[in-house]
């Protein structure tokens, strides 16, 4: 049977060809929609491994300044500490979570290369977000006095970098000695991917320009009015700049969703589109092939097989479709230029596949029920 | 094999209400030859449909070996027009998108049975209208008397009983008609009960027994 | 006569909603979305509000210098005083804007924290970009030259920052940084999108923290230099260009050996993101690009003749018939080309209706401050005569063919 429906559409490609262009254009829709929602989707689900509520980043850049830098930046940052507002303060490269800077390096042991996104910190810096220790400690200012400069790591960069082994206490390009390694760090939040992190310890040679404080919950712009004040009398000429890592969340939220929803609900638009189209021409296709209907109704065909005929059509069309649709979509993976994980793509294709099927059917189902119950004594004699 | 009692179809539209046939009785004995004639309209076609359970009677019985099939399901219809019946059109009603063996093939689909064993079956039907070198022509190649023999072969494919032909010499001329005739008349020779509507007295008169309708009344 | 075409056509459509419906879904769709996009382009790289010199000035935003080995490289805007050496001189242009990118900054309105963009700019900037003053004017060259601390503030920070927001915030104080500055000017704010322009807050350049007196090459300013009119773009950019080619790659002395600093128009600044990503991340941008556009007009596209051509065999039979009756065969295919362009027009309304729709209110959203998007008719009249060829092309051509065909092949069709 199944031979008949494919013998049948093959033999009937030139007139089915404008449906299979159209299935294959919406699968090839369906596959980029869906690789960028379930790469959206399964980066969202992993846990991003810090608290971001009640932590501002203040920028403190010195501009002309050129004086003593380093030194005024540790007196401003004491004064914070000494505020009650504040539970926990950390000072910290530009690149802060959910900022939108970023700071990438390669980094190497045993011969394995891993390109890490680098966060120069100092020892707060776990304790104002709350990060999960796996492995070791964070590095306080007694690891700075070795050959080595005290390093942490997340998780993902010690798979990458050691697999299996331990990674406490060894040495990364010959320049960074590992104290701890953390569990999820995703620096840019949810939709971050979790790719390798490396955490530096600041050095006192130059002002790295966020202080990040965690304050008490309910502390509002008053105290943040007054603090800048405080900071701007210690830090004459300097810019400073308050975010709240809510509010740059949002931000980079936002910058992840608003692509992602405009493809969804245009795909969509195209989807309904599509499905409106297909059950049109079925139902004129169906209305053009009344005798074939009788036909096999006299030569013993029930209601229900003529439903399915009309429904196995469409899925041989879909199949057809899918296979060449398939070609284009595997380059994805093979020639990996956007580099997702190849696991990213599939699941696309999966899921693609079966919302084709879905849309088929859907679109198949109500005029096949039509066809099937035509009369078949009629059907015979309409010419 | 076929019995009609006291047999009715009323067809009916919003407006008007149309007797297509009134008050058929007939019965249709194996190993027989019947034809069907009458103008234009007096129900011939109607009354095939009934026979090939093709439409169900208004009122009155219809018996296919002594079993009434008013209460069959529509899948049991099916099966006794898929192993029973064979079924010849004017119009051949080929499929035109599948090729000769392709369409002998269609009524071996509605029934279980292994792909080769639909094609040894196929050939040897085409074999018997004498078509099988054409068996992957498709029916656009085909000349009306050739399609009208793949018809044939596609109503014989499934040794049925009983053949119900419509007119299966009206598209032709009368040369191509009477091989088609000739054709029936063998497979009647070799068992196979034969319905024949028609209006062509000539081949009416090669039949056993003759059925005259008009305006849906039985007159002979 | 043609009352009665359109007449005919009306009824044609309502007796098929189905049809209708699923045609008209496509046309408006296909038209919105290309609407939409072309009006997001428009105002990425159309010379809108305030920038509307955009298509006679030479944007000049970094200076670039490498090494002999390509290794080192030092990129970024400019020095106040680089700017004022080399580009302020110009002969060929008109007007030289000096300006600061935005850096970002926060003020307090009692218990409110307002986030703040601030840009420090020269008086030719108000001259240059075309603000709408809704209260007070720009800083002046004197206002400049005296350091004075005043401010050009946009009417959003206006509505945000005082209490009273009727009142005229002229002469009142904004406290920023610690530095109380005077507000001169309110300004209808310029969407973030134009970077050049963006900005809540605008300083004279003296203005504290501004980093203008910083020296060398690299610092915070870039440049626009406006010339008369468009045919004198290139004599700008040749004679900037010529003398840049005359500064030494190594004047401060550090070790580079090229220095390039371009003077492009914006539309070259736009494409120039897409081609940093390598010539590898070029191709592959167009083809996503070329890809995505194909998909969302194609698909329509196909839709809709896919839907005209199984139509056809309708129309076919109803062409047989009147062929047979001997009637006109022309007036049935002027009645098919009467509601194919119907139809369309009806779609391109619809389209036009959403489109309106969806820019309002994604201008009215705070997704984007200070949006602007526009209709841009053209696109939309071009669009809509390439879905009526479409149209005419599947369903309309078919047709008057069949109409050639003899009755009885007409018939077996």
């Amino acid at each position: 049977m199944l031979r008949h429906f494919f013998k049948l559409i093959w033999n009937k490609k030139k007139a089915n060809s404008l449906l299979m262009v159209e299935i294959w254009a919406s699968f090839l829709v369906l596959f980029g929609v869906g690789s960028l929602i379930i790469y959206t989707i399964r980066n969202y689900i992993e846990p991003i491994g810090f608290e971001y509520e009640n932590v501002w980043a203040l920028t403190a850049d010195q501009m002309n300044d050129t004086t003593e830098i380093v030194g005024k930046g540790q007196q401003a940052i004491a004064r914070i500490r000494s505020y009650p507002e504040v539970l926990s303060v950390s000072n910290m490269s530009s690149n802060f979570p959910y900022s939108n800077s970023m700071m990438n390096n390669a980094y190497e042991y045993n011969k394995r290369k891993v390109q890490a996104s680098t966060l120069i910190t100092d020892e707060n810096f776990g304790e104002t977000l709350d990060i999960e220790m796996l492995e070791g400690k964070w590095f306080t200012a007694a690891d700075s006095v070795g050959k080595y400069k005290p390093v942490v790591i997340n998780h993902k960069m010690k798979e990458e970098l050691f697999e299996n082994e331990s990674a406490v206490g060894k040495v990364i390009s010959d320049k960074y000695k590992v104290t701890g390694v953390t569990g999820y760090f995703k620096e840019k939040g949810e939709f971050d991917k979790n790719k390798p992190i490396l955490f530096e310890q600041v050095s006192g040679k130059f002002w790295n320009s966020v202080i990040l404080m965690k304050v008490k919950p309910g502390t509002d712009a008053h105290f943040e009015a007054k603090l800048v004040k405080d900071v701007t009398s210690m830090l004459k000429d300097w810019t400073l700049e308050v975010d709240y890592l809510t509010d740059s969340r949002q931000n980079q939220h936002r910058i992840t969703l608003v692509p992602v929803v405009i493809f969804l609900v245009v795909s969509l638009f195209l989807l309904v589109n599509v499905a409106f189209g297909l059950f049109g021409v079925l139902n004129l296709n169906i209305a053009k092939r009344k005798n074939e209907i009788g036909l096999r109704r006299a030569l013993g065909a029930t209601e229900r097989n003529i439903a399915l005929h009309f429904i196995a059509e469409m899925w041989v069309i879909a199949t057809f479709s899918i296979v060449v649709g398939l070609l284009f979509a595997v380059q994805f993976p093979l020639l990996d230029v956007f580099g997702l994980p190849s696991g990213v793509y599939f699941l696309a294709i999966l899921a693609s596949i079966g919302i084709i099927y879905g849309i088929v059917t859907l679109c198949a189902w109500y005029p096949s029920a039509q066809a099937s119950r035509i009369n078949p004594a009629t059907a015979l004699h309409e010419e | 094999m076929i019995r009609l009692q006291q047999v009715e179809k009323v067809y009916r539209t919003s407006t008007i209400e149309t007797l297509a046939l009134n008050n058929i009785n007939i019965q249709i004995e194996k190993g027989e030859f019947v034809s069907v004639m009458g103008p234009s309209g007096c129900g011939k076609s109607t009354l095939l449909n009934l026979m090939g359970l093709l439409d169900e009677p208004s009122a009155g019985d219809i018996t296919i070996d002594g079993t009434s099939v008013r209460n069959y399901s529509d899948k049991a219809l099916a099966r006794l027009r898929n192993q029973k019946l064979g079924f010849i059109f004017q119009s051949f009603h080929l499929i035109n998108d599948l090729s000769v063996l392709d369409n002998v093939e269609i009524p071996l689909l509605y029934r279980s049975g292994s792909n080769a064993e639909r094609r040894r079956l196929a050939k040897d039907a085409l074999e018997k209208v004498g078509l099988s070198n054409r068996m992957n022509h498709f029916p656009t190649q085909l000349s009306g008397g050739q399609k009208q023999r793949v018809a044939i072969a596609r109503a014989i494919v499934g040794r049925p009983e009983i053949i119900l032909a419509d007119e299966p010499t009206g598209n032709l001329d009368s040369v191509m008609g009477n091989e088609i005739l000739d054709i029936l008349q063998k497979l009647n020779q070799d068992g196979t009960t034969i319905v024949m509507v028609t209006h062509d007295e000539s081949m009416a008169k090669r039949t056993h027994r003759l059925i005259r309708l008009f305006d849906g009344t039985q007159v002979l | 006569m043609f009352a009665n075409y359109i007449k005919i056509a009306w009824k044609v459509l309502l007796r098929n909603p189905f049809y209708t419906f699923i045609t008209l879904f496509g046309i408006s769709l296909t038209l919105t979305v290309i609407m939409v996009l072309t009006s997001f382009i428009d105002h990425m790289i159309g010379s809108n509000y305030p920038e509307v010199n955009r298509s006679r000035s030479l944007y000049i935003s970094f200076l670039a210098r490498r090494d002999s080995v390509n290794t080192g490289m030092m990129r970024g805007p400019m020095t106040f005083q680089f700017l004022s050496d080399h580009v302020k001189t110009l002969k060929s242009a008109e007007k030289v804007s000096i300006f600061s990118f935005f850096s970002s900054s926060n003020a307090y309105a009692g218990s409110k924290k307002i986030n703040l963009q601030i840009k420090y700019t020269d008086s030719e900037f108000w001259e240059i970009m075309k603000f709408d003053f809704l209260e007070g004017k720009p800083y002046s060259d004197a206002e400049i030259r005296g350091s004075q601390h005043v401010a050009v503030i946009t009417h959003t920070l206006k509505q945000q920052y005082f209490q009273d927001k009727d009142e005229a915030a002229i002469g009142k104080t904004i406290e920023i940084e610690g530095i109380g500055y005077r507000v001169i000017g309110v300004v209808k704010g310029s969407p973030v999108t134009r970077i050049y322009t963006a900005a809540d807050v605008y300083f004279p350049y003296t203005a504290p923290k501004s980093g203008y007196d910083q020296k060398g090459l690299n610092g915070r300013f870039v440049a626009v230099a406006m010339s008369a009119d468009k045919q004198s773009l290139k004599a700008m950019n040749d004679e900037f260009q010529a003398r840049i080619s005359q500064i030494p790659p190594d004047v401060d002395g550090r070790k580079f050996t090229s220095l390039e600093v371009p003077s492009q128009t914006f539309t070259d600044i736009f494409l120039s993101t897409v081609s940093q990503m390598g010539p590898n991340g070029k191709t592959i941008f167009y083809a996503a690009v070329a890809f995505i556009l194909l998909m969302i007009l194609g698909l329509p596209a196909v839709n809709l003749v896919n839907v005209n051509v199984s139509r056809i065999f309708d129309r076919a039979s109803e062409i047989a018939v009147r062929k047979a009756f001997g009637a006109p065969v022309n007036t049935l295919l002027w009645q098919f080309l009467v509601e194919n362009i119907f139809i369309t027009l009806i779609g391109s309304g619809i389209a036009l209706l959403l489109t309106f729709g969806i820019i309002s209110w994604v201008n009215a959203s705070d997704w984007i401050a200070h949006l602007d998007l526009t209709v841009n008719l053209n696109v939309f009249l071009i669009s809509m005569l390439v879905t009526l060829f479409f149209g005419l092309l599947s369903g309309v051509l078919p047709a008057y063919r069949m109409s050639r065909l003899k009755v009885t092949d007409a018939l077996k069709a």
